[in-house]
């Protein structure tokens, strides 16, 4: 019953009920057996779109963000893109306080990103990193890795602060 | 160009093929077709499914240590290009793709034979201890037409013909 809950979840609205969803089979899944898991875990990626939330992987001082805006997709923001976010959760002295709408490049996506040599590309989250109107990231450190995708959007600085580069 | 091999199976993954995870520790699966990305997912070990290299190279049935090997290694210097040696490198992959190819062969086919010469002694022995199975010593003695079906070999056939004289 929860399989097919979740099936029809995931058939019909992905945006708003795809965290409920996920979260009711969370619960479930424990009591469950491992095959109603198996379903659970061949999950459709979809954009990051409003409700989404990300974690913030620089030192600017949010922890959590909410995006409430892609900007460019109808769909939705991908890898590489910039979303508008309101900040959700916050470290206690950081530059950034809870509540702040901000600016955000998506560098994780669990979303495949096509590469232009036909190859495909997917992250274990979808992680942001905080910027300001002009592109220029407000932390001084990012943490993870990246993907050099962003460098073709013109997000030199963020590169130039990842660890790594994927 | 480069070319990767498929994290669960270790195919080789060509340029527009296959899709690649990556870690937030920043290690890079790659993968060459979404059968080895979902059992990847269900966090198997490759080690232990029957169909990868990894297995067979584990369980012997596949050569593992062998001269042709040593010229597969991968460098991450870049070399510079000289018209030349690309030539050779070009000539040199396709003589040694054969020699390793034949190798593997024939290391194969001893793995499948070597059982034969051991199967045929124990027949034989089987042959001479347990006829009695088959027939009882008494109805044989009185009747030896009961030939013994198998191919044998010439000493056994010879000695075959002394029982049936007799």
């Amino acid at each position: 019953m929860a399989a097919t809950f979740a099936s029809k979840c995931s058939r019909v609205g992905r945006s708003l009920w795809g965290g409920l969803g996920n979260n009711l089979s969370g619960l479930l899944s424990a009591s469950h057996e491992t095959a109603c898991n198996h379903f659970l875990s061949q999950q459709q990626r979809t954009f990051i779109q409003m409700r989404t939330v990300l974690k913030v992987v620089d030192n600017s001082g949010a922890k959590k963000v909410m995006c409430i805006q892609a900007l460019k997709g109808k769909k939705g923001a991908r890898l590489g893109d910039t979303i508008i976010a309101s900040v959700k959760e916050a470290y206690p002295n950081g530059k950034v306080k809870k509540g702040k709408v901000v600016y955000g490049v998506v560098v994780r996506a669990a979303m495949q990103r096509g590469r232009c040599d036909g190859s495909e590309v997917k992250f274990d989250d979808n992680a942001v990193v905080l910027v300001d109107k002009q592109g220029q990231p407000i932390g001084t450190r990012v943490f993870g890795p990246v993907p050099h995708e962003l460098r073709q959007k013109k997000h030199v600085k963020i590169l130039s602060l990842a660890g790594h580069i994927a | 160009m480069r070319l990767d091999k498929c994290w669960f199976c270790s195919s080789t993954l060509y340029p527009g093929h296959g899709t690649q995870f990556v870690r937030n520790d920043a290690k890079i699966f790659r993968f060459c077709r979404s059968k080895c990305h979902k059992n990847f997912k269900m966090k198997r070990n490759p080690r232990k499914v029957k169909w990868t290299k990894a297995y067979r190279r584990l369980h012997g049935k596949d050569m593992t240590q062998d001269f042709a090997f040593e010229f597969e290694r991968k460098h991450n210097r870049p070399e510079r290009y000289d018209r030349n040696v690309t030539e050779n490198t070009l000539k040199a992959i396709r003589t040694i793709d054969k020699v390793r190819v034949t190798r593997e062969i024939k290391h194969i086919e001893r793995r499948m034979t070597g059982k034969k010469a051991k199967e045929l002694r124990e027949a034989q022995k089987e042959l001479e201890q347990n006829i009695s199975l088959v027939k009882a010593p008494a109805v044989l003695r009185e009747d030896p037409s009961l030939t013994l079906p198998i191919k044998l070999k010439v000493s056994q056939k010879q000695a075959e013909a002394h029982l049936m004289e007799e």
